[in-house]
C-alpha cells in the first residue's frame, strides 16, 4: 500500500517535471466552469466534452510541435469566484481564450475582466442578450432565446395554440427567455394568459399548476433545466393538468427522461443538437463519447465540443505566432463550422450565432426529431 | 364555486409544502431545545436518509416500510456519529462557566456548519450534485381525486408521518422515564447532572431520535418530490429554522405549527403574486413575528421541547 502511495507520488512528480519541462512551447486554453456546487453536473459533461476534443486535436498533428493544455478552474455558479478566476486566467500568459462560464451571470460578470484584459471569452451556454454587448471580446456558441424563444412561439402558432402559460425560473436567463417568448406571441397575435416565475431550487410546482389550471390555456411553456422540468412534469400529471407542455433546448437532456419517466412524454422542445442524428461527426462524437463516459452526451455536453473546437482552431487559424487578439479576430472570422450541434456561423458585426434549431418531441419515452 | 375550490387547493398544496418543513422541523426543535444549540446539520442527516433510502431501494427494493424502518436505524446512528464529531468535544469542560459560555456554543454552531458542508460537498463528489433517478414504483405521486381536488399519496404519508412523530414525541417526552430525563437536561444542564441524571446519555439519546426524525422525513419527502440530490436539505432546512424562531425556539407543536403557516403563505403568495415571491413573504412573517412576539408566537410557556 505505501509502496504504491509512493510510487504514485513519483508519477505524479515526474508528470509535474515534464510538464515545465515543456512549459515553452505551450499554448493554454482556460476553461472556467462549474465542478462543484449545484451546477457541477453541467460542468462535468464540459469537462468530459472539453478533454476528449483536447485530445483528438493534440492527436491530429494541426499544431505540429506545440502542445495544447486546457487549465480548468471552478467556479461553483458563483460570480465571485468567476471573476477571481477571470484575473487569474488574464495574468496567465500562456493563456490565449477562454472558454466559459456555464451560466449567463457568472459569464458575465467575468466578461467584464476579459474585457478590460482583452482576452477573448467563448462560452459555451451563456445565452442572455447582453453577454455579446460587454465587448468585443465576447463570443458564444449558443443560439440565444432571442432566437430560440421566438422559434417556440411561431411553432405553437403553427399548431393553432392561442393562449399561453409561460413558467420561467427567476434568473437573468429565465427572465430573457420569458421576455422574448412573450413578445413574439404578441407579435403573432396570440396571447400569455399567465406568466410565473419560481425561486431557483424550487422543486414543488402544485400550487403553480393549481394556477396555471385555473387561466385555461391552450398550452404551458417551460423555461426551466431538466430538474426543475422533471419535477414539474410528474406534479403535472398527479394532478391531471391534461395541456400540452413546451420547452427550451435545456430539457433536451436525455436524463430528464429517466428523471420523469412516463410524465415527459408529449414534451416538445427545439435543439440544435440531436444525437441520433445520422450525420456522421455527430455519430462519431456520440459514439466517442459513450465509449468513454458510458453515456449518452446531451445538448450541453455538444455545445462544450464544439467551443473547445472552435477555440483550438481559432488558435491555429492565429498561428505561426498566435497572440490574444490574433486569436479574437480568427474567433470573430468563424464561419460555416461544421459542428456537432449544426453548422455554426458567428455574424461579423453583432457576433451573434446562427445554427440550425430542429423540433423534438418525447414519445414513448425517447426524444424524437419532428420531421 | 371555482374560486372556492381553487382556494380550497391551494390551501391543500400549501398545507402539504408546510408538512415538509414541519417534518423538519420536529427533530430540528428537538435538539435545540434539549442544547441550546442550532444543528446545522441536520439538513445532511435529511439528506443522507433520502440518500440511503435510495440506495437500498435501487439495490434490494424491498417494500417502503422496511426502506423507512432502515433509514430510522441508519438516522440514529448518524444522530451518534454527528454528535460524537462535532458537539461532544465541547462538552469537555464540565465546570459551570463553560457550560454558560456562549462561546462554546457558538463554535458548536460553526462545527455543526463545517461538518454539514463536509458531508454536503461528499456526496457530491461521489454521487455528483444532479438529481438521483428514483425508481417509478417508489414515486409518492400516485393521484388521489377526491371530489374536484388532487392530492398526491405521498401528501397522506407526510401528514401521516408528522402527525406520528408529533404525538409519539410528546408520549415519549412526557410519559416516560427517558423523556422525563430529556426535560430535565433541556430546562437546567446544570441541575440535572446535580440530581444525578447521565446528562451524556440523555444528550446522546436526543440526537439518536431527532436524526431519525430527519433522515425519515428525507426518504419520505424525497419520494415525494421525486428530488433526491446533495442539497436537499439546504431550503427546508431553513424555513424549519425559521418555523422553530416563530414558534418560540423550544416548542414542538409551535414550530409545526408555524411550518404550516410558512406553507400555505407561499402558496398563496404564490396565487396572488408569484412564487418567486415566496421567500420574502416567509421572512417578512419571521419578521413581524419577533417584532410582535419576541419570544416567538408559542415561546410564552416555561417548559421547554
Amino acid at each position: 500500500m505505501l509502496r504504491r502511495t509512493v510510487n504514485e507520488f513519483l508519477a505524479i512528480g515526474l508528470c509535474a517535471f515534464a510538464s515545465l519541462a515543456s512549459a515553452q512551447n505551450e499554448i493554454a486554453v482556460g476553461y472556467q466552469l462549474p465542478l462543484t456546487g449545484d451546477n457541477s453536473q453541467y460542468g462535468t459533461l464540459f469537462k468530459n466534452s472539453a478533454d476528449m476534443a483536447l485530445e483528438q486535436f493534440n492527436a491530429s498533428g494541426k499544431l505540429p510541435g506545440t502542445k495544447v493544455v486546457i487549465k480548468y478552474e471552478d467556479s461553483k455558479s458563483d460570480a465571485k469566484e468567476g471573476v477571481n478566476i477571470a484575473r487569474k486566467f488574464s495574468d496567465d500568459a500562456h493563456i490565449l481564450g477562454v472558454i466559459g462560464d456555464f451560466n449567463s451571470t457568472v459569464s458575465m460578470a467575468a466578461g467584464q475582466i476579459y474585457a478590460e484584459q482583452h482576452v477573448p471569452q467563448l462560452s459555451q451556454s451563456a445565452s442572455h442578450p447582453d453577454f455579446l454587448k460587454i465587448s468585443d471580446w465576447q463570443f458564444r456558441n449558443i443560439t440565444t432565446m432571442a432566437v430560440e424563444s421566438p422559434f417556440i412561439a411561431k411553432w405553437m402558432a403553427q399548431n393553432n395554440l392561442k393562449h399561453y402559460a409561460v413558467i420561467g425560473i427567476q434568473n437573468d436567463w429565465g427572465q430573457s427567455s420569458v421576455k422574448n417568448f412573450s413578445e413574439e406571441a404578441a407579435t403573432l397575435g396570440n396571447e400569455v394568459v399567465d406568466t410565473e416565475f419560481f425561486n431557483p431550487g424550487n422543486r414543488d410546482f402544485r400550487s403553480i399548476l393549481t394556477k396555471v389550471a385555473r387561466s385555461k390555456p391552450d398550452a404551458i411553456v417551460l423555461f426551466m433545466f431538466y430538474e426543475e422540468a422533471a419535477s414539474f412534469l410528474q406534479q403535472r400529471a398527479q394532478m391531471n393538468v391534461q395541456t400540452v407542455v413546451y420547452g427550451g433546448s435545456p430539457l433536451y437532456e436525455p436524463k430528464l427522461l429517466q428523471l420523469a419517466g412516463p410524465a415527459a412524454n408529449g414534451l416538445m422542445m427545439p435543439s440544435t443538437f440531436v444525437a441520433q442524428s445520422a450525420d456522421a461527426s455527430v455519430k462519431a462524437y456520440v459514439e466517442g463519447y459513450r465509449q468513454r463516459y458510458g453515456s449518452e452526451p446531451s445538448m450541453f455536453a455538444a455545445q462544450a465540443y464544439d467551443a473547445t473546437n472552435i477555440m483550438l482552431d481559432a488558435i491555429v487559424a492565429a498561428g505561426p505566432e498566435p497572440t490574444r487578439a490574433k486569436v479574437r479576430d480568427a474567433l470573430a472570422a468563424t464561419h460555416d463550422y461544421p459542428g456537432v450541434t449544426g453548422v455554426t456561423t458567428f455574424d461579423p458585426i453583432t457576433r451573434e450565432v446562427t445554427k440550425q434549431l430542429n423540433r423534438m418531441i418525447v414519445s414513448d419515452g425517447a426524444y424524437k426529431v419532428i420531421q | 364555486m371555482m374560486e372556492t375550490d381553487f382556494l380550497i387547493q391551494q390551501l391543500i398544496n400549501g398545507i402539504s409544502i408546510g408538512l415538509v418543513y414541519a417534518l423538519m422541523a420536529i427533530g430540528f426543535t428537538l435538539i435545540f431545545g434539549v442544547l441550546n444549540v442550532v444543528n446545522f446539520a441536520h439538513g445532511e442527516i435529511y439528506m443522507l436518509g433520502a440518500f440511503v433510502g435510495l440506495l437500498l431501494i435501487t439495490t434490494f427494493a424491498p417494500p417502503l416500510f422496511v426502506v423507512i424502518i432502515f433509514v430510522l436505524a441508519f438516522g440514529a446512528v448518524m444522530g451518534l456519529a454527528l454528535d460524537r464529531v462535532a458537539f461532544r468535544p465541547f462538552r469537555r469542560f464540565r465546570d459551570e462557566a463553560s457550560m454558560k459560555s456562549k462561546a462554546i456554543r457558538e463554535a458548536t454552531l460553526l462545527s455543526s456548519l463545517a461538518l454539514s458542508i463536509v458531508i454536503r460537498e461528499g456526496v457530491e463528489k461521489i454521487f455528483g450534485s444532479n438529481m438521483q433517478v428514483v425508481p417509478q414504483d417508489y414515486l409518492l405521486i400516485s393521484p388521489v381525486q377526491i371530489g374536484s381536488f388532487s392530492f398526491a399519496s405521498g401528501q397522506f404519508l407526510i401528514f401521516g408521518l408528522s402527525m406520528a412523530m408529533l404525538v409519539g414525541l410528546q408520549l415519549l417526552l412526557f410519559k416516560t422515564h427517558i423523556g422525563r430525563s430529556i426535560r430535565a437536561v433541556a430546562s437546567n444542564p446544570a441541575g440535572a447532572m446535580y440530581v444525578g441524571i447521565h446528562t451524556e446519555n440523555v444528550i446522546m439519546a436526543t440526537f439518536a431520535v431527532g436524526s431519525m426524525l430527519g433522515a425519515s422525513a428525507g426518504i419520505v419527502v424525497g419520494l415525494y418530490q421525486g428530488a433526491v440530490f446533495p442539497a436537499m436539505g439546504f431550503a427546508p432546512g431553513i424555513k424549519a429554522f425559521v418555523a422553530m424562531v416563530m414558534g418560540g425556539l423550544h416548542s414542538i407543536p409551535g414550530a409545526v405549527i408555524c411550518a404550516l403557516i410558512l406553507g400555505i403563505a407561499e402558496t398563496f403568495t404564490t396565487s396572488y403574486l408569484a412564487q418567486g415571491w415566496g421567500d420574502l413573504v416567509a421572512y417578512a412573517f419571521l419578521l413581524l413575528t419577533l417584532i410582535f412576539f419576541p419570544t416567538g408566537i408559542f415561546g410564552a410557556a416555561r417548559e421547554r421541547v
